[in-house]
C-alpha cells in the first residue's frame, strides 16, 4: 500500500517536479558553477578560479551600492503598498453598491505589463519636456518642467518609479483584503459595538486587523518576494541605448549588464547572482519566521 | 504547438512587393545553398529593412534570411554566441572578449587587395593582432547641431571651445526651450570619451595604457557639471539623443546627435541650422567627433562558416553598388570605403561636407582594448560628475583603477 | 449628531475613492488620447485634453506597418497565454494534489525543493536557462516560448494550500467508492474546485501576456515575436513615433482588459477561497 502511495505521488508530483529540476534546478547548479570559473563569454569555462569572482563582487562598490539600494527599495515599497491597497480594501469594502466598480477600477491596472506602464509613465505622464502631464500641470501654477527621470537632487526619479509599481500592484493586493475582510464573522463587530466600541480606530485595531492576519502575513511575503525580483520597471524607465544610470540600480539590472549585457562576464555575473540569492534567502526565511509563517501555514 | 521553422522568417508582415518580386514564398533569398542567418540591428530610418532583405534575396550562392532585433542588440548577439542557434552573420563591434574567446571568425583574407580603401579610423578597432575580426559596414558619426536662428537671436557665435559652448547652453536657456541636449542622462552615454580627446587626452594608449590618467582630464570633465548646473540642459525628453525629435520640436537650442538624422534636419529646418564638433578644451585640446563602424562578422559556431565568409565577402566587399545605397540611401552615413566616400555627391556639399571634413580632421574611434566593464565604470563617473557635481579627481581616481585592471586583464589573455 | 457624523464620512469616503479612482484611470485615457493623436498634437506645448481630431487610422497605420509584424505577434501571445495557462494548470494543479493529499515519506522535502525556487531571482539563472533551451533546438520555436515557463511554483504553491483545505469529506466517500486518486481528482476535486482554477489561470496568463524578457531572447525570428515585443521595438528604434507606439500600447493591453473584466468575479470568488492567503 505504501509504496503504492509513493508511485501516485510521483504520478501527480513527478512531471512537474522534473519540469521544475529541468528548467531551474539544472540552471541554477550550472550557475552556481559558473561563479567559480572565469567565464568570459562562456558557459563551459575551464579556467577555475575559487573565491575570487565573490571577493571581487563584494569590493565592487557599485554592486554594493545596487544591494543598498534594493533594501532601501523594499523597506519602502513593502509597508506603502501594504498601508495603500489595505485602506483601498477597507474604503471599497464599505462603499454599499458602487463597490464593484471601484473593485474594477483599482483591478483594471494589474492587467497592464511593466512595458505598457513604463511606457506611458516615461512617455507621457512623467516625461521631462513641457508637454508631459505632469508637467502640464505644474505649467499650470507657474511651475518649470521637471525632468522627473533625470533629476538627482531631489532624486524625484524614485517618485516615478514608485508609482508605476504602486499602480500596478495596488488592486491585486486589495483583492486580497477584499477577500480576507469577507471572512471575518460580523458577530464581532456586533460585540464590539455592544461593548460600546466605536467604529473606527478601535474596532480596526482589535477587530479588523487581528482577523487579518492571515492575509497581512501572506501580502508582506509577496510584496518582498515581488520587491527583490525587481528588474522590469527600472530597466524600462531608466535604461537606454548606452546603458543604465548609476542611481537607482537595483541588483538584479546591475547584474544583467555584468553578465548578460556586452560584459558577458557569466563568471562575475553569476557570483553576484548567487551573494543576491543568498540574501533573499535570509531576509525571506528570517521574515517568515518572525511573522511565524508555519502557524497560518497549518491552519490552511 | 509547430515550431516556427526558421524559413518561415519574415513570411508574416513584411510588404508584399520585395519579397515576393525574388520568386520566393519564404522570403528567403533566391539561392539554392546553405540556409544562413543573418542580423541587423533595429535601424530607425525607413527602408533599411526592406534594402537589407533585397541584399540577401539577391544572393545566389547561399539562402540568406534576414533578422531585425529590436531591443538591447549586443546583449541579444551576445548570448546568441554562446549557442549553435545564433546568427551565421551578424553586424557587431564585435567585443575584444568575443575574439579572444575565439566567438568570431578571422575574416583578414576577405580584405585582400582592398584593405587599403577602409577607412584605418574604422578598420583599426576591428583589428587585433594584425587580423581582422569584423569589415566595418559604414561610418557613423556623431556631432553637435545648432539652430542659426535660436543663436543670432540670442547673440551668440558657434562655439569654438567648451567654455563657449557652456556659455552659449547658458544664454539659450530660457523658460520652455533649453540651451542644449546631451541625451536624456545627460550626456555621460554619449559624450563618453569625447570631451577626453577634446581636451588632448585618450582612452587609451597605443601601448595599452589608460589614456586619461592626467590632472586635465578632471578639469575638463569637471566643466561638463556647469551645463547641469546652470540648468541648461534639455532632460527627459521622449525621444533620446539619437533622434533629432527634441531640436526639431524646438525643445532644444542645440543636440548632440548622429550623421543619421541630417536628412530629417534638413528636410525641416532648411538652411536654418549648422554643425560642430565637440568643441576643445584647454591648451592641448582639439575639437573630437566619435567615429564608429558596425562590423559584419561571422559567428564561429556557425555551421557554413565558408559561406558566410563568402556572404560577407560578396556584401561587404564586392558589391559596392549595395554598400552605396546602403550608406547614403536610409539617413546618412558615411560609407567604410575610401573610394566610395569619394564618390558621393550627397557628402559634398553643405553639413554634409561639414560632417565628413570633421570625420577626417577630429574622428576618433573607440579603441578595442576600451572594454564594457571600463566603460560601464567611466560612464557611471562622469554622470556622477555631470549630474551630482562628484568631485572628477576622485571619481576618475577609481576609473583609472579599474581600467588598468581591465587592460592588464585582457592583456594577460593575448597570445 | 453621531448620524451626520457617520453620513459625512462617508460621504468623504466617496469622494476620495472617486478621486483616486479617477487618479487610477489616467494612464488609460493617455494611452488612448496619445494613441488617436497626430504625432504634432502630442507633443503640442498647449495641452489638449481630447485631440483635435480623433485619427482611428493609427490603427490600421500599426497593423500595416511593414516593419513589425503586430497582427502576428498578437496571435503569437494569444497562442503562447492559452497553452502556457492550461499547461501550467495540468501541471501545477496535479503536483499541488499530490503534495497536498498523498501521503509521502518525503514529500514535505519536495514541497520545499520547490518552494525555494521562488527565492531564486530569475536573472540568476537566465543565461544557463537561455543556453539549455538553445541546445534543445528551441529557439525562435512557440516550444522554446512556451515549455520552459509551464512550472510555476507559485502556481503549485497556491494549488496545495487550496487543497490542504479542501473538504475530505467529499473525497472520503469517493474512495469509498472505489476511486483511486487519480479518477477522485479528476471527478471530485477538479469539478470542485474551479474558483482556485480561475484565479490561477487568469495571473497566470496576465505573467504570460505580459512577459517581455524570454520572448526577446527566445523569439528571435520575427515570426515567433510576442506582443511585447513587438512593443519594444517601437520604443528602442533610432526615431520613435509616438502616437504609433502609444497606439500600439493601446492595442497590446485590449484583449487582456476584456479578459479581465470577464473573469473578474471568477477571480475575487478564488482569491476568496482559495489559500492565495
Amino acid at each position: 500500500m505504501r509504496r503504492n502511495r509513493a508511485l501516485w505521488f510521483w504520478v501527480f508530483v513527478g512531471p512537474f517536479a522534473l519540469g521544475l529540476a529541468l528548467f531551474t534546478y539544472v540552471p541554477l547548479l550550472w550557475s552556481v558553477a559558473l561563479s567559480f570559473f572565469d567565464a568570459h563569454n562562456t558557459v563551459t569555462p575551464t579556467r577555475f578560479v575559487g573565491l575570487d569572482n565573490y571577493t571581487a563582487m563584494l569590493r565592487d562598490d557599485a554592486f554594493v551600492d545596487s544591494l543598498r539600494t534594493f533594501l532601501v527599495f523594499t523597506a519602502f515599497i513593502v509597508p506603502v503598498t501594504y498601508v495603500f491597497s489595505l485602506s483601498l480594501a477597507l474604503m471599497v469594502n464599505r462603499v454599499g453598491r458602487v463597490r464593484a466598480f471601484f473593485r474594477s477600477v483599482f483591478f483594471l491596472p494589474a492587467a497592464c505589463s511593466y512595458v505598457v506602464a513604463a511606457l506611458v509613465w516615461k512617455m507621457s505622464l512623467f516625461s521631462g519636456v513641457r508637454f508631459g502631464l505632469v508637467n502640464t500641470v505644474l505649467g499650470w501654477f507657474g511651475g518649470d518642467p521637471v525632468a522627473w527621470l533625470s533629476t538627482t537632487e531631489p532624486p524625484w526619479y524614485w517618485l516615478v518609479i514608485v508609482t508605476v509599481r504602486l499602480w500596478l500592484q495596488t488592486g491585486f493586493y486589495m483583492i486580497l483584503f477584499l477577500a480576507g475582510l469577507q471572512r471575518i464573522d460580523p458577530a464581532l463587530y456586533e460585540a464590539a459595538a455592544v461593548d460600546g466600541a466605536r467604529p473606527g480606530w478601535t474596532v480596526l485595531r482589535h477587530i479588523t486587523l487581528p482577523q487579518l492576519r492571515a492575509t497581512s502575513v501572506a501580502v508582506v511575503l509577496l510584496l518582498v518576494v515581488n520587491a527583490f525580483q525587481a528588474f522590469d520597471e527600472f530597466y524600462n524607465l531608466l535604461s537606454d541605448a548606452r546603458g543604465y544610470p548609476p542611481y537607482a540600480r537595483p541588483p538584479l539590472v546591475y547584474l544583467y549588464y555584468t553578465a548578460l549585457g556586452q560584459g558577458q562576464n557569466l563568471g562575475l555575473g553569476s557570483a553576484g547572482a548567487v551573494i543576491l540569492a543568498l540574501v533573499v534567502a535570509v531576509v525571506t526565511v528570517g521574515q517568515a519566521r518572525w511573522l511565524r509563517l508555519g502557524r497560518t501555514d497549518a491552519d490552511g | 504547438m509547430r515550431g516556427i521553422s526558421r524559413r518561415a522568417l519574415l513570411a508574416a508582415g513584411v510588404g508584399g512587393g520585395l519579397v515576393t518580386a525574388c520568386g520566393s514564398n519564404t522570403g528567403r533569398g533566391g539561392g539554392s545553398g546553405p540556409a544562413l542567418s543573418q542580423w541587423y540591428h533595429q535601424y530607425g530610418e525607413a527602408g533599411t529593412q526592406q534594402a537589407v532583405q533585397r541584399y540577401a534575396a539577391a544572393y545566389r550562392k547561399a539562402d540568406v534570411g534576414v533578422q531585425w532585433r529590436p531591443g538591447d542588440y549586443d546583449q541579444q548577439t551576445a548570448a546568441a554566441l554562446l549557442t549553435d542557434s545564433g546568427p551565421d552573420v551578424f553586424e557587431g563591434s564585435p567585443t575584444l572578449d568575443q575574439i579572444q574567446g575565439g566567438q568570431v571568425v578571422d575574416l583578414t583574407d576577405l580584405l585582400d587587395g582592398v584593405r587599403d580603401d577602409f577607412n584605418p579610423a574604422v578598420l583599426t578597432p576591428k583589428t587585433y593582432e594584425g587580423k581582422i575580426w569584423g569589415i566595418p559596414q559604414v561610418i557613423d558619426m556623431q556631432l553637435l547641431y545648432y539652430r542659426k536662428s535660436l543663436l543670432a537671436d540670442a547673440g551668440v557665435e558657434p562655439p569654438t571651445t567648451l567654455d563657449a559652448l557652456i556659455d552659449a547652453a547658458g544664454k539659450l536657456t530660457s523658460g520652455k526651450v533649453k540651451g542644449l541636449f546631451l541625451g536624456n542622462d545627460g550626456g555621460a552615454g554619449v559624450l563618453g570619451g569625447t570631451p577626453l580627446y577634446a581636451a588632448g587626452l585618450r582612452l587609451v594608449t597605443d601601448d595599452g595604457k589608460v589614456g586619461f590618467d592626467d590632472p586635465s582630464a578632471a578639469r575638463t570633465l569637471g566643466k561638463l557639471h556647469r551645463l547641469h548646473a546652470d540648468r541648461s540642459l534639455l532632460l527627459g525628453a521622449p525621444a533620446d539623443w539619437s533622434d533629432p525629435s527634441a531640436f526639431l520640436q524646438g525643445l532644444t537650442a542645440m543636440q548632440w546627435s548622429g550623421l543619421w538624422a541630417l536628412p530629417q534636419v534638413q528636410k525641416e529646418l532648411g538652411d536654418d541650422f549648422g554643425v560642430l564638433p565637440f568643441p576643445k578644451d584647454g591648451a592641448h585640446g582639439r575639437p573630437s567627433v566619435p567615429v564608429g563602424a558596425y562590423g559584419a562578422a561571422v559567428s564561429a559556431r556557425s555551421r557554413h562558416k565558408e559561406a558566410a565568409k563568402a556572404y560577407v565577402k560578396w556584401l561587404w566587399v564586392e558589391r559596392t553598388d549595395y554598400q552605396e545605397d546602403f550608406a547614403l540611401s536610409y539617413g546618412f552615413h558615411i560609407p567604410a570605403r575610401i573610394s566610395l566616400a569619394k564618390k558621393a555627391t550627397e557628402l559634398r556639399s553643405g553639413a554634409a561636407a561639414d560632417a565628413v571634413r570633421f570625420t577626417t580632421e577630429y574622428g576618433y574611434a573607440q579603441p578595442l582594448l576600451w572594454t564594457p566593464a571600463g566603460q560601464t565604470a567611466y560612464q557611471d563617473a562622469l554622470s556622477r560628475i555631470i549630474k551630482d557635481g562628484a568631485s572628477p579627481e576622485s571619481e576618475l581616481r577609481a576609473v583609472v583603477r579599474k581600467v588598468s585592471a581591465e587592460l592588464d586583464r585582457v592583456k594577460k589573455k593575448s597570445s | 449628531m453621531d448620524d451626520a457624523l457617520v453620513r459625512a464620512g462617508r460621504a468623504l469616503r466617496l469622494v476620495l475613492l472617486i478621486a483616486l479612482a479617477l487618479l487610477f484611470l489616467i494612464p488609460f485615457y493617455l494611452l488612448v488620447r496619445n494613441g488617436l493623436s497626430s504625432e504634432q498634437d502630442i507633443t503640442s506645448p498647449e495641452w489638449t485634453f481630447v485631440p483635435g481630431e480623433l485619427r482611428w487610422g493609427n490603427v490600421r497605420e500599426l497593423f500595416d506597418d511593414p516593419s513589425v509584424p503586430f497582427a502576428r505577434s498578437l496571435l503569437n501571445s494569444a497562442l503562447i497565454a492559452v497553452a502556457t495557462t492550461l499547461g501550467t494548470l495540468l501541471l501545477a494543479s496535479l503536483a499541488g494534489y499530490g503534495l497536498a493529499r498523498i501521503p509521502y515519506r518525503h514529500a514535505n522535502k519536495v514541497f520545499y525543493g520547490i518552494l525555494g525556487t521562488l527565492l531564486v531571482p530569475a536573472a540568476v539563472t537566465f543565461v544557463p536557462s537561455f543556453v539549455l533551451v538553445s541546445s534543445l533546438g528551441w529557439i525562435s520555436t512557440l516550444r522554446g516560448l512556451i515549455v520552459p515557463t509551464l512550472f510555476s511554483a507559485f502556481a503549485c504553491f497556491v494549488f496545495r494550500q487550496y487543497f490542504l483545505g479542501f473538504p475530505r469529506e467529499l473525497e472520503d466517500a469517493a474512495q469509498v467508492d472505489g476511486l483511486g486518486y487519480w479518477r477522485t481528482y479528476w471527478l471530485v476535486v477538479v469539478p470542485n474546485a474551479r474558483p482556485v482554477f480561475a484565479a490561477v489561470g487568469t495571473i497566470v496568463f496576465l505573467g504570460a501576456w505580459n512577459s517581455f524578457l524570454w520572448p526577446l531572447v527566445i523569439g528571435q525570428d520575427q515570426s515567433a515575436w510576442t506582443v511585447q515585443v513587438a512593443l519594444s521595438s517601437f520604443t528602442t528604434s533610432q526615431v520613435i513615433r509616438l502616437h504609433e507606439l502609444f497606439v500600439a500600447a493601446a492595442v497590446s493591453i485590449l484583449p487582456l482588459l476584456l479578459v479581465f473584466l470577464c473573469f473578474q468575479r471568477w477571480i475575487v470568488a478564488g482569491v476568496e477561497r482559495s489559500g492565495i492567503d
